[in-house]
C-alpha cells in the first residue's frame, strides 16, 4: 500500500506503534535492571545466599522488553494486511500502551526490586513478602500487554 | 526532596543494600552477653575471628594489653567507615567525610587531656582514634606545643580558641580535664550539625538532624553541669552557640540553676529532653558521675537509628544510623574485652552494655 499523506497512512502509524512498543519497553526494562541491579549486587556482597533469589527483579524487568518485542513483532506482521487508517491507529495505540506501561512498570520494578534486595540482605526471611510489590509492578505491564494484544488482533 | 530521593535510589542503592546486609551482622545484645561469659580475651578473639573485627584482633598477641585490644576494635570500626567512604559518591561521600571530620575533635580532645596529664606522645598514640583526618605528623607537631590556645588555633579554628578561653595547660586535671574534653568534642559535633543544617534537605535532613542536634544539646548540658560541679566561671563562653531543642531560654534556665543537681532537675522537666534524661538527679547522686548523660544520649541515638532503618531507605540518614549502630557495637565490644580481661563479673559487664 502506497501512502500519499502520512497523517492518514495506516502503515506509518502501525510502524510507529511497533517501534514505540519495542523502544519504550526496552527503556523500561533498562530502568528496572539498572536501578535494581546495583542493590542486588550490594545485597549479594554481604549475603551471597540471597543473591539468586533477589535476581527475580532483573528477570521481571527483562520480561518487559520481551512483552514490548512481542507486541512489536505482532504489529509488524499485521502491517501487510492493513487497509484502513483505523487499523493503523489501533496498532499505534497498542504500541504506545505497551511501551508507556513498560516504562512505568520498569521504574516500579527498579525501585521495588532495589528495596526488596536491600531488605532481604538485612532480613532474608522477609523475601517472600517483599517480592509481592515487585509482582504487582510487573502486573501493570501485563494489563498493558493484554490490552495491546486485543488492539493488534482487532486491527484490519 | 524528590530529586534527593531519586539520587539516592539511582546512585546509592548499592551502598544502602550493603549497609542493610551489614546491619544484620552487627553483634546483638545476646551475642555480646555470650562473649562476656568467655573465660579470656583470647577466647573472645577466637570467636570473633570470622567477623569484621577478625583481621585487626588476630594481629594481637596472647599478652595484649586492654589498650591494644581496644585499639584493635576501634581499627575494625574505622575499617568499616573507610570502606563506606570508599564506596560512596557525590554528596553521600561528602557527608561521610564530614562524619569522619568529627573524629578530629576527639583526637584533639584526647591530645590536650593527655598532654595536660604529662603523658608521653607514645602513650597518646596508642589511644588515638584512627578515623581522624589529621595526620599523625600534624598531631605530633601539636603535641609538642605547650600553649592550649595555640593548639586550639592550629588544630581547630577561632571558634574553638574562643571556647577554650580561660583554660590553660597547667590547670587541666580531674573534672576540668573532662570539661575541656567536652568543649572540644562539642565543637566537633557542632561542625557536623552545621553541615547537616545547611547542606541537607528533605528526608536527609529530617533523619540526620535529630541525631546531630541532640548531640550538641547534650554537649551543652554536660558543659553547664560540669562547670557547676567544679564551680567554673564564664560558662557561657564555653558553650556551643548552635542549639536544636535546648533553646536559649532552656540554656538560661540551666545557667541560673544554683548547682548541678538543680540543673539536672531542670533538664528532667524539659519538654523534649525530659523523657531521655528522666531521673537525672537521682542517677547523678547514685553514680557521682555524668557518664549517665552520655549513655542516655547513646541510647536515644540508637533508638533514632533503629527508627531510620524501619523507615524509607533512600536517604543518607541510613548511613548515619548504621554508623551510630556500628560505633555502639565497637564500644560495647571494647567494654566486653576490657571487662573480661579485668575479670569483671558477668552481671557487672552486662550493665555496661548500651543497647538499642
Amino acid at each position: 500500500m502506497v501512502c500519499t499523506d502520512l497523517a492518514t497512512c495506516p502503515t506509518f502509524w502501525a510502524s510507529l506503534g511497533a517501534g514505540l512498543s519495542v523502544l519504550l519497553s526496552a527503556i523500561g526494562a533498562g530502568l528496572g535492571i539498572g536501578i535494581s541491579g546495583p542493590a542486588i549486587a550490594g545485597a549479594g556482597v554481604e549475603r551471597p545466599e540471597v543473591m539468586l533469589k533477589t535476581f527475580i527483579a532483573t528477570i521481571l524487568a527483562e520480561a518487559l522488553a520481551i512483552y514490548g518485542l512481542v507486541v512489536g513483532l505482532l504489529s509488524i506482521f499485521a502491517i501487510p494486511g492493513l487497509t484502513t487508517i483505523e487499523g493503523g491507529t489501533r496498532i499505534f495505540a497498542a504500541g504506545l500502551t505497551m511501551g508507556a506501561a513498560s516504562l512505568g512498570a520498569g521504574f516500579g520494578i527498579g525501585a521495588a526490586g532495589s528495596a526488596m534486595a536491600s531488605a532481604t540482605a538485612e532480613k532474608p526471611d522477609i523475601f517472600s513478602r517483599a517480592v509481592i510489590s515487585l509482582i504487582l509492578a510487573e502486573a501493570l505491564a501485563i494489563y498493558a500487554l493484554v490490552t495491546a494484544l486485543l488492539l493488534v488482533f482487532g486491527a484490519k | 526532596m524528590v530529586s534527593d530521593t531519586l539520587l539516592h535510589l539511582l546512585r546509592d542503592n548499592y551502598l544502602i543494600a550493603r549497609l542493610r546486609g551489614k546491619r544484620s551482622k552487627l553483634l546483638e545484645r545476646q551475642q555480646l552477653i555470650a562473649l562476656s561469659e568467655a573465660k579470656s580475651q583470647t577466647e573472645i578473639i577466637g570467636l570473633l575471628a570470622e567477623g569484621p573485627y577478625g583481621p585487626e584482633l588476630s594481629k594481637l598477641g596472647a599478652e595484649s594489653s586492654t589498650i591494644e585490644t581496644e585499639r584493635a576494635v576501634r581499627l575494625g570500626f574505622a575499617d568499616s567507615v573507610m570502606g563506606l567512604i570508599r564506596a560512596s559518591q557525590g554528596d553521600t561521600h561528602d557527608f561521610l567525610v564530614q562524619y569522619r571530620e568529627r573524629f578530629d575533635a576527639y583526637s584533639l580532645a584526647g591530645l590536650v587531656v593527655f598532654k595536660a596529664q604529662g603523658k608521653t606522645w607514645e602513650e597518646y598514640l596508642t589511644t588515638r582514634l584512627p578515623l581522624s583526618l589529621m595526620k599523625e605528623q600534624e598531631l605530633h607537631r601539636l603535641y609538642s606545643l605547650d600553649d592550649l590556645s595555640t593548639i586550639a588555633r592550629q588544630g581547630g579554628d577561632r571558634h574553638l580558641v574562643g571556647r577554650l578561653k580561660g583554660f590553660s595547660m597547667t590547670d587541666i586535671e580531674g573534672e576540668k580535664a573532662s570539661l575541656v574534653r567536652d568543649v572540644i568534642n562539642g565543637w566537633g559535633e557542632e561542625r557536623l550539625y552545621k553541615y547537616m543544617d545547611k547542606k541537607l534537605s528533605g528526608l536527609d535532613r529530617g533523619n540526620c538532624l535529630p541525631i546531630a542536634g541532640s548531640a550538641i544539646d547534650i554537649a551543652n548540658l554536660t558543659i553547664i553541669v560540669r562547670s557547676k560541679i567544679i564551680g567554673a566561671s564564664g560558662v557561657k563562653d564555653h558553650l556551643i552557640p548552635s542549639h536544636w531543642k535546648l533553646n536559649q531560654r532552656a540554656i538560661d534556665q540551666l545557667l541560673t540553676a544554683a548547682d548541678a543537681t538543680q540543673a539536672l532537675d531542670a533538664v528532667a522537666s524539659h519538654e523534649y529532653y525530659g523523657r531521655i534524661l528522666s531521673g537525672a538527679r537521682q542517677k547523678y547522686e547514685e553514680s557521682e558521675s555524668l557518664s549517665f548523660i552520655e549513655v542516655a544520649l547513646r541510647r536515644y541515638q540508637l533508638d533514632l537509628s533503629r527508627r531510620i532503618f524501619l523507615g524509607f531507605p533512600y536517604s543518607v540518614g541510613i548511613m548515619l544510623a548504621f554508623l551510630i549502630l556500628k560505633e555502639n557495637e565497637a564500644r560495647n565490644l571494647a567494654a566486653v574485652l576490657a571487662g573480661v580481661s579485668a575479670g569483671l563479673p558477668t552481671d557487672d559487664l552486662r550493665s555496661l552494655l548500651v543497647r538499642e
